[in-house]
C-alpha cells in the first residue's frame, strides 16, 4: 500500500504541475493568435491556435477561433470541417452556426447558410445573446436580398425592425436601408425617423429619410427630410433628391385642392416636357421610313402626341378633366417608354415618371 | 441403473494458462473498522484478481507519469510550439540520442527491444520475471527518446511498463509460477490500456498477440486489470478518446470499393515498411558494438533534417493526426507526411533508440489513408467521403497489415476515437491490408523481431493459422454392430466372431458405453451360462465418450488407459459414429506431417 501511496502523490504532483502548464501554454498561444487574428495574419493565428489545441484539444473557444482563422485565410473546407465538429458537439451554439453559416455563403451553399442563420438566432450565445442574435438575423436578411428572396428578407427584417433596441441608431439605420432594398420604404421610413429621434440633425439620416419617403410616394416629407438634410449637410445626391422631389410637388396635376386652371397649366408642361423628351430619345426614328412599315414604340408614341397636340391646349385642359387625364396618361407613357429604351431620365422627366408611378392605375 | 456417460467437451479441457491453481490460500491480516486484529484469507485465485486491480492501479499510474514526463521532455527541449525552431529541430535529436544510447548501453541494456517481445519471452521462457530495472529502464529511455523528437510512440514501452511491474508484484507476493506467468500479460494489458486510453483494445491485443488464447481465469485478470487501469488514466488526463473525429455516414455501399482500394494500398506499404524494418535492424545491430553508441544519434541528426521540412514527423505525432482527421491536410501533404514518418521511424526503430511502433503505425496510416482518400476523391469526385474518414480507416488498416492484429486493429480504431460509425468500412480495409501482408511476409513483424533477438517465441499468428486436427480425422468407423448391455452371453460371443476388433464395445439403454476384451468374454463363457445378460459380466466401468469435432489433442488426456473410445453423436450418445484408439490418433498425426 505504501509503495501505491507514494506513486500516486507522485501522479497527483506531476500532473497537477503538468496541468498548470498546460493551462499557461493554452492561454499563451490563444492570447497570440487573438492578436494575429486582429491584425490581419490569420495564416500566423491559425499557427498559434493549433499550438493551443496541442494542449487543450477539447477547448471548444480555441477550436471556434482556429476554424475563424481558417476561414480569414480561405480555407474553407478545413473551416468547415472544424466547424461541423464542434456542431456535432453543440448544435444549439449560435457561434457555431453563425460560423458555419459564413462558410456556407462563401462556399456558395445557399440553403445550408440559411439553415444555419437561422439555428445561430434561435441558438445559445455566451456573450450578450440578444445583440448577437440581432446582428445575426441583419446578416441573414442582407444574405437573402443579395439572393433575391425578397419575401423571406421581409420576413427577417419584420422581426429584426421588432426587437431593435431605443437608440441603436447604427441597427435602425442598417435596418432602414435594408427595408428599403426589400421595397418596404414606409417601413424603413419609420425606421429613419426613429433614427432622427435621436438625432433630429444627423444630415445622412436626414437624406435616408428622404430617400425613403421619396421611394413611399411621400414628396411632401421627402421635401422636408431632403431641405433639412442639404441644409445639414452638403450632399449632391440630397440636392438631386430634393430637386426631384420638387419637380413632382410641382409638376403633378393631380395633387389635391388644384384649381382646374393649375391643372390644365400643369398637365400642358408636362405634355411639352414629354414630346421634347421623346424627340430626343427617338431622333431621327420618329417616323417609319417608308409608307406600311410597322410603327415601333416610340412612333406609335409620337403619333398619339401628334394626334393631341391640337386639342391639348390650355383652354380646352382647363375645361376638359378627361382631356388632362388623357394627356397625363399619354405622357406617362412616353416617360417609361424612354426610359426602357434611352435609360434613367433626369430633372421634370424624373420627377413625371415618378408622377407616374405614384398614380400609377389611379389617376383621379 | 447407471447415469450416461458424461461428455467431454472443449470446456472441461483446461488450457495450459486455465489449470486449475492449487488450493493455496494467502492470508491477509487487517484491523480496518474495529481496530482489533481480524483476519480473513482469500484464495490464490481471488488474490490474483484483486491483485489484477492492484496491477492496474499501479501501471495506469506509471502511464501517466511516463505520459506526462515525455511531455515535460519535449516542452523542455523542443519548446512549446508543434513546429520547433530550426536549431532545436537539428540538434535535440541527436544529442538526446547519444544520451539514451549511452544509457541503454551501460544500464538498460533491455529497454532497447520490442516490449511486445519481452513480454512474452517472460511469460513463455523466464517464467513470468520481467526486472523492475527494465521498467526504470523504458520510462527513462523512452521519456528522453520520445520527447526530443525520435518518431516512437510510448506505447510499446507503457504495456512493457505495465508487465515489469506485475511481475515484480507478484514476485513480491511470492505469486505461484503459473500465476507468475500470467501477471505478464495482465499487467501489458493495464499498460496498454493506460497508454491508448483503450481497454478494449489492450486486452484484445494482449490475447491476440501475448498469450494467444481465451482462458476465463486469465480473461477475468486481464479484463480487471485494463479497466482499472484505463479508469487512472482518464481521471488524471481526461476521458476524453485519444482522437476527436467528425461523424460519418455511408452514403452508399459503393463507396466501400474506395476503401477496399485504401485496403490494398495499405497492405503493399506496411508490407513495405517491415521489410525496411527487418533488413536494416539486423544489420545495423550487426555492426561493431562501439558503433551502438551513435546510431540513435545519427537517426536523430537524420530525423532532424527531415523535420525541418517536415515538422510533423518527429515524435508520437498525435495532434497531427488529429488535424489529418480534420482533413486540415491536402492529400498531397498527407502522402509527403506519411512516406517521412516511415522514413523517421525507420531511422529511429533500426537504430535501437527505445520506443513503440504503435503511435508511428496510426500515424503513418493516417496520412496514407488520408492521402488515398484525397487522390480518390480527385479523380472521383462523386465519393462522398472527405479526407477525414480514411485517414480514419487508413489508421487501422496500417495497423492491421503492419503489426498483423486484424481483430485488435478494428477496435483500436473504434475506441480511440470514440466513432463506430465507420465500422464497415473498418473491417474492410484491415481485412484486405492483412490478408495481403500475410501473403507476402509469411512471419509477423513480431516474431521476425523475436528472431533477430535470437528468440523462440511462440507465433501467435502461426497458432490461430495451424491445421486443427479432429477426433473426425482420426476416428474408424466401426466394422460390426456394437455389443447391447441386455444381449446374452451367446449373442456376444456370436459377434465377436465377426468382428476383427480385441475390443468390443457395449451400449447401455441409457446411453452408457463400457468395453469387454474378447479374451475376457470367451473366459465368461466357460464359466457363466450362455444365458448370462452381458451387463451382470462387465467389468470395466463407464468409459468417457468422443465427438467427432473435438481437437484430437484434447482426446489425448482421455485415450490414456482405454484401449478405444466409442465417437458418438452429439444428437445422441447411443448413436456411434466410429471408434478411436491411440494408435489412430498417432496414425493421424503422421498423416497430417
Amino acid at each position: 500500500m505504501i509503495p501505491l501511496g507514494l506513486l500516486f502523490a507522485l501522479t497527483v504532483a506531476l500532473a497537477r504541475s503538468y496541468h498548470t502548464r498546460e493551462d499557461a501554454l493554452v492561454r499563451q498561444w490563444f492570447q497570440a493568435g487573438n492578436r494575429d487574428l486582429s491584425a490581419g495574419q490569420p495564416r500566423q493565428a491559425f499557427e498559434d491556435f493549433r499550438n493551443a489545441l496541442a494542449y487543450d484539444p477539447e477547448n471548444r473557444l480555441v477550436q471556434l477561433r482556429l476554424a475563424e482563422a481558417l476561414l480569414a485565410d480561405g480555407q474553407l473546407s478545413e473551416a468547415r470541417s472544424y466547424l461541423v465538429t464542434l456542431w456535432e458537439r453543440a448544435p444549439g451554439s449560435g457561434e457555431v452556426n453563425s460560423d458555419l453559416a459564413h462558410v456556407s455563403v462563401r462556399i456558395g451553399d445557399g440553403d445550408d447558410a440559411a439553415r444555419y442563420f437561422q439555428a445561430a438566432i434561435y441558438g445559445s450565445w455566451e456573450t450578450d445573446p440578444a445583440r448577437q442574435r440581432r446582428n445575426v438575423r441583419l446578416e441573414l436578411c442582407e444574405f437573402l436580398l443579395a439572393r433575391n428572396r425578397t419575401e423571406d428578407a421581409q420576413a427577417e427584417l419584420a422581426a429584426l425592425a421588432a426587437d431593435i433596441p431605443p437608440g441603436d441608431a447604427g441597427l435602425l439605420e442598417k435596418t432602414g436601408r435594408l427595408l428599403l432594398q426589400a421595397g418596404r420604404p414606409a417601413r424603413a421610413l419609420a425606421e429613419f425617423e426613429a433614427e432622427l429621434r435621436i438625432n433630429p440633425r444627423q444630415g445622412q439620416w436626414l437624406e435616408d429619410a428622404g430617400n425613403a419617403a421619396m421611394a413611399a410616394g411621400d414628396y411632401a416629407k421627402a421635401e422636408t427630410y431632403l431641405a433639412r438634410a442639404v441644409r445639414e449637410h452638403s450632399s449632391e445626391q440630397a440636392e438631386q433628391l430634393l430637386a426631384t422631389a420638387r419637380d413632382v410637388m410641382s409638376g403633378d396635376p393631380f395633387q389635391p385642392g388644384l384649381s382646374d386652371q393649375e391643372q390644365a397649366r400643369r398637365t400642358s408642361r408636362a405634355f411639352n416636357q414629354g414630346q421634347v423628351r421623346l424627340q430626343k430619345c427617338a431622333g431621327g426614328d420618329a417616323a417609319p421610313a417608308y409608307p406600311g412599315q410597322s410603327l415601333t414604340d416610340l412612333q406609335s408614341l409620337n403619333r398619339d402626341a401628334q394626334g393631341l397636340r391640337e386639342r391639348a391646349t390650355l383652354r380646352l385642359l382647363t375645361r376638359d378633366p378627361e382631356l388632362r387625364k388623357e394627356a397625363m396618361q399619354l405622357v406617362f407613357r412616353i416617360e417609361t417608354a424612354t426610359a426602357n429604351s434611352c435609360g434613367q431620365p433626369s430633372g421634370m422627366d424624373r420627377a413625371l415618371l415618378l408622377i407616374g408611378q405614384r398614380h400609377e392605375g389611379n389617376i383621379p | 441403473m447407471s447415469e450416461p456417460n458424461a461428455p467431454i467437451g472443449e470446456s472441461q479441457v483446461p488450457g495450459p494458462t486455465a489449470a486449475p491453481s492449487p488450493p493455496a490460500e494467502n492470508e491477509i491480516t487487517g484491523n480496518w473498522l474495529t481496530g482489533r486484529p481480524r483476519s480473513f484469507t482469500l484464495s490464490e485465485g481471488n488474490l490474483f484478481l484483486l491483485l489484477a486491480v492492484i496491477i492496474g492501479l499501479f501501471s495506469g499510474m506509471a502511464v501517466v507519469c511516463f505520459r506526462i514526463t515525455i511531455e515535460w521532455v519535449r516542452l523542455a527541449l523542443l519548446g512549446s510550439a508543434l513546429a520547433p525552431s530550426h536549431i532545436r529541430v537539428l540538434l535535440v535529436p541527436a544529442g538526446a540520442g547519444l544520451v539514451v544510447a549511452f544509457l541503454v548501453q551501460r544500464f538498460f541494456r533491455a529497454a532497447r527491444s520490442s516490449g511486445v517481445n519481452q513480454t512474452k519471452a517472460a511469460v513463455y521462457v523466464f517464467d513470468g520475471h520481467v526486472p523492475f530495472r527494465t521498467v526504470i529502464g523504458k520510462f527513462v529511455t523512452c521519456s528522453l527518446a520520445i520527447g526530443s523528437g525520435q518518431s516512437l510512440g510510448p506505447e510499446d514501452p507503457s504495456l512493457q511498463m505495465g508487465a515489469g511491474i506485475a511481475s515484480t508484484l507478484g514476485r513480491r507476493l511470492k505469486l505461484s509460477r503459473d500465476k507468475l506467468r500470467l501477471l505478464a500479460p495482465v499487467g501489458a494489458a493495464a499498460g496498454l490500456a493506460a497508454a491508448f486510453n483503450a481497454p478494449i483494445s489492450a486486452v484484445l491485443f494482449v490475447i491476440e498477440e501475448v498469450i494467444g488464447t481465451w482462458s476465463a481465469s486469465a480473461l477475468g485478470a486481464i479484463v480487471l486489470a485494463a479497466v482499472s487501469s484505463a479508469v487512472v488514466m482518464r481521471s488524471f488526463l481526461g476521458s476524453e478518446p485519444m482522437f476527436r473525429v467528425p461523424a460519418y455516414t455511408l452514403a452508399h455501399p459503393a463507396e466501400l470499393l474506395s476503401y477496399a482500394v485504401l485496403g490494398v494500398v495499405g497492405g503493399f506499404l506496411s508490407l513495405a515498411f517491415t521489410k525496411i524494418i527487418v533488413f536494416f535492424r539486423p544489420r545495423l545491430r550487426g555492426l561493431p558494438e562501439w558503433t551502438h553508441y551513435f546510431q540513435p544519434a545519427a537517426a536523430g541528426l537524420l530525423i532532424g533534417f527531415v523535420g525541418l521540412r517536415v515538422p510533423q514527423s518527429m515524435g508520437a505525432g498525435y495532434s497531427f493526426i488529429d488535424q489529418a482527421l480534420h482533413s486540415q491536410y491536402t492529400w498531397e501533404i498527407l502522402a509527403v507526411l506519411g512516406f517521412a514518418k516511415i522514413l523517421t521511424t525507420s531511422l529511429s526503430f533500426v537504430s535501437g533508440t527505445p520506443g513503440g511502433m504503435f503511435a508511428p503505425t496510426l500515424f503513418i496510416g493516417a496520412m496514407i489513408g488520408g492521402s488515398i482518400g484525397g487522390l480518390e476523391h480527385h479523380f472521383f469526385p462523386q465519393i462522398n467521403a472527405s479526407v477525414g474518414p480514411f485517414a480514419l480507416v487508413g489508421m487501422g488498416t496500417f495497423f492491421a497489415g503492419f503489426l498483423r492484429v486484424p481483430i485488435t486493429s478494428v477496435f483500436m480504431v473504434l475506441e480511440t476515437t470514440g466513432n463506430y460509425s465507420i465500422v464497415l468500412p473498418v473491417m474492410i480495409s484491415n481485412t484486405i491490408a492483412y490478408l495481403i501482408s500475410r501473403k507476402y511476409q509469411d512471419v509477423a513483424l513480431f516474431d521476425l523481431l523475436a528472431r533477430q533477438d535470437d528468440l523462440e517465441l511462440p507465433s501467435m499468428e502461426e497458432q490461430r493459422e495451424q491445421v486443427v486436427l479432429r477426433v473426425e480425422d482420426a476416428m474408424r468407423k466401426p466394422d460390426v454392430a456394437s455389443l447391447q448391455a441386455g444381449d446374452t452371453l451367446a449373442r456376444a460371443l456370436e459377434i465377436a466372431e465377426t468382428s476383427p476388433e480385441e475390443i468390443l464395445l457395449v451400449r447401455f439403454p441409457t446411453g452408457r458405453w463400457a468395453s469387454i476384451s474378447r479374451k475376457e468374454l470367451s473366459a465368461k463363457a466357460g464359466e457363466l451360462p450362455n444365458s448370462t445378460l452381458l451387463r451382470e459380466i462387465l467389468s470395466t466401468g463407464r468409459l468417457p465418450v468422443l465427438h467427432p469435432d473435438q481437437r484430437l489433442d484434447d482426446v489425448l488426456r482421455y485415450i490414456q488407459g482405454h484401449e478405444v473410445l466409442p465417437v458418438v453423436s452429439r444428437a445422441g450418445s447411443r448413436m456411434l459414429e466410429g471408434v478411436l484408439s491411440l494408435p489412430d490418433v498417432l496414425a493421424a498425426y503422421q498423416k497430417s506431417t
